[in-house]
């Protein structure tokens, strides 16, 4: 049990690393548009300095942000042909750095990388983690009431249906434009948290709306994540609810109820389980959306621009922090299976 | 492949009316997709009409539905923005599962166990030799086909069978389709896109490199299935080489799921598109889509029109692919 879970981890710690490699190098090839962007004032420069004058400019950025070495271990020449760069290139100094804990300096606002995540990361954490859990919790309880066959059974399992099948986007537009809308129903704020951090206010004010500016963006990640569970944990609750030791519970006069919550419900965790490994990367991603729909100043927003404005050390950091969370998720996966499957517990 | 081929009227009459309706309306997405630059629109998608700018729809002048903050036409848009969504996902969903039926069948049928025979290697070598232009590419092509005909001639002449050596085919395909996996897609496409500044077609290729593990595995699992059936066992006995009975006999049945799966697959994909320009990310901004448009109205809230015509048009197209992949994989 153990050594799979550790190989578990070294895998997806490999992989993430390969992906991470792969949009570094990919990334750092378009290096023109780089110093063009890092000099948004290149077009005045234009108009008063020379042509060489502006290339000795871009020069001067590209050996500030290091883009000067050669990319990889071997590159290509002008000339066709290969050769080796040795251990001088952007490709060696970005891996090292990393290794000691360094993600390396934004090209746009100059902070380091780390930092900016870090203050981004404080607003992202609650808002996916109150998602993750009311987005689990939910699913139990729905799931469980859906396995009984209530008489809303089949239109619950069409609306999930459908839920499903929406791109976040839209589920986020749709509550935006519907509950924070001076048109339709202005009960939540629509726009970023500028006014829950006003310095005049106290702090139980501060709080509470902090929380109000909350409500749609952790609904609509919720409501995102929740068909997927929900359907999965009641196919499976059905699958078992028609197991023999289920008619035997049945058999003794148990009601529906108690019968999923004592005894099927933890047989039909485990598949589920699986699903958790997946949960909060995901939730990382639907940050990216929900964070630009409501103008929350989070790790999905700082992605978005990152992209938008190729600040490539950010996204090459956005994805190893991604790939942090999906070996934490992994990492909660086998615990979990630990806790709900006493023969693995016997096992190890 | 593997079933009787129907008659239009049988795939249509045959189903039920939901279906009908999604392929109804999948239909009209594609003609309008495939007939934009012929359609009788009063105005171009890209042309701002700044005398009418936030029109509501039904009102004065020719905009049907409307114009946005910048006084681009509704319409236009959205027909144009079919465009872009059926250009797009339709060849990047075909081209992921031709990929994954490719690469899972491969996985699934000969797993670990193939061999290749060693000219097989050589040119394999000498071929990536010659992608890499790694000094005298012409030789080294040469020299490895001299290579092999000298093995092939040596193996004729002491009628032995071609050294071979071990190719861990699903073990490779496996680690890629679980390293793409890893991180979800939407911060990979994010990432790369950002950095390799793409048209359609670079997109295009995105997509499709980055949503193939999807069929692949899918795939994979049933060919684990069908390698083992009896039809397989014979059509191996009949002496027929295992690529013959890899590409006819066994992979027509292993991509059965997948008749399921490719509209949900093509729904991710225009989920994703529509999600990628949303955030303003991949394409260049001059082309339109829906998921551009609907970003509109985050400059003008009260213009309910501009989000709710492009909303619509997707949900209707994602719902209708739903539906035609349930009735897919309630056939026997």
């Amino acid at each position: 049990m153990v050594r799979s879970a550790l190989w578990h981890l070294f895998r997806t710690g490999l992989a993430v690393w390969v992906l991470a490699s792969v949009v570094f190098l990919l990334s750092y090839r378009s290096l023109n548009a780089t110093t063009e962007l890092v000099l948004p004032d290149t077009t005045d420069l234009a108009t008063t300095t020379t042509a060489v004058a502006r290339r000795a400019a871009q020069q001067a950025i590209r050996q500030r942000l290091g883009l000067d070495l050669p990319l990889f271990y071997i590159g290509r020449n002008d000339g066709n042909g290969w050769h080796w760069n040795g251990q001088h290139n952007q490709y060696h100094r970005w891996a090292g750095r990393l290794l000691h804990g360094d993600l390396g300096t934004s090209f746009r606002t100059g902070q380091a990388v780390s930092s900016q995540l870090g203050t981004a990361l404080a607003y992202t954490l609650p808002l996916t983690g109150t998602a993750a859990v009311l987005a689990v919790l939910g699913a139990l309880g729905l799931a469980q009431r859906l396995a009984t066959r209530p008489w809303w059974h089949r239109a619950g399992r069409g609306i999930l249906l459908g839920l499903h099948a929406l791109p976040l986007f839209v589920v986020a537009l749709a509550l935006l434009l519907l509950l924070a809308n001076p048109e339709m129903l202005a009960w939540f704020p629509t726009y970023g948290l500028d006014d829950a951090a006003d310095e005049q206010l106290d702090a139980t004010t501060q709080f509470v709306r902090y929380i109000w500016h909350l409500v749609l963006p952790v609904a609509a990640l919720t409501l995102s994540a929740l068909p997927d569970f929900t359907l999965q944990l009641e196919a499976a609750l059905t699958q078992e609810l028609r197991a023999g030791y289920a008619i035997t519970a049945r058999a003794k006069g148990l009601s529906e109820q108690g019968i999923i919550r004592n005894h099927v419900l933890r047989n039909a965790l485990l598949p589920t389980l699986t699903q958790v490994a997946q949960l909060l990367p995901a939730l990382v991603a639907g940050a990216v959306v929900v964070e630009v729909v409501f103008a929350l100043p989070g790790m999905g927003r700082l992605l978005a621009e990152a992209a938008a404005n190729r600040d490539f050390p950010i996204l090459v950091g956005g994805v190893l922090l991604t790939g942090l969370a999906r070996l934490l998720a992994l990492l909660l996966a086998d615990l979990l299976y630990l806790w709900a499957d006493p023969r693995i517990r016997w096992q190890s | 492949m593997g079933r009787p081929s129907y008659p239009l009227a049988v795939l249509i009459f045959s189903r039920s009316w939901p279906q009908r309706i999604a392929l109804g309306w999948l239909s009209v997405v594609l003609l309008t997709a495939a007939l934009a630059p012929v359609l009788p629109l009063p105005y171009l998608p890209n042309v701002p009409d700044l005398s009418q700018v936030s029109q509501p729809p039904f009102s004065i002048g020719k905009h049907w539905l409307g114009t946005d903050s910048q006084g681009l036409d509704i319409l236009s848009q959205l027909v144009f923005g079919a465009r872009t969504a059926v250009a797009l996902t339709l060849p990047a969903t075909v081209m992921a599962a031709l990929l994954g039926a490719i690469a899972g069948g491969a996985a699934g049928f000969w797993l670990n166990q193939s061999r290749l025979a060693a000219p097989y290697w050589l040119l394999l070598v000498a071929c990536v030799w010659w992608a890499l232009s790694l000094p005298w590419p012409w030789l080294v092509l040469v020299g490895a086909a001299a290579a092999s005909g000298c093995l092939l001639a040596i193996a004729k002449w002491r009628q032995r069978p071609l050294p071979a050596w071990r190719l861990p085919l699903d073990s490779i395909v496996m680690a890629i389709a679980t390293t793409l996996d890893t991180i979800p897609r939407l911060i990979l496409v994010v990432a790369i896109a950002a950095g390799t500044s793409v048209a359609i077609q670079g997109m295009l290729l995105l997509l499709a490199l980055t949503s193939w593990p999807q069929p692949a595995r899918l795939v994979r699992a049933q060919m684990l299935r069908v390698r083992v059936l009896p039809f397989v066992e014979a059509a191996r006995a009949t002496g027929f080489s295992p690529g013959r009975v890899w590409l006819w006999h066994a992979l027509p049945h292993a991509v059965q799921p997948l008749r399921a799966a490719f509209p949900l697959s093509m729904a991710g994909l225009l989920g994703l598109e529509s999600t990628l320009s949303f955030l303003g990310i991949g394409l260049p901004p001059n082309v339109a889509s829906w998921g551009r448009l609907l970003a509109g109205i985050r400059h003008d809230q009260s213009a309910w029109w501009i989000a709710f015509f492009p909303c619509l048009c997707l949900i209707t197209s994602i719902l209708s692919l739903y539906i035609l992949s349930r009735h897919q994989s309630s056939q026997p």
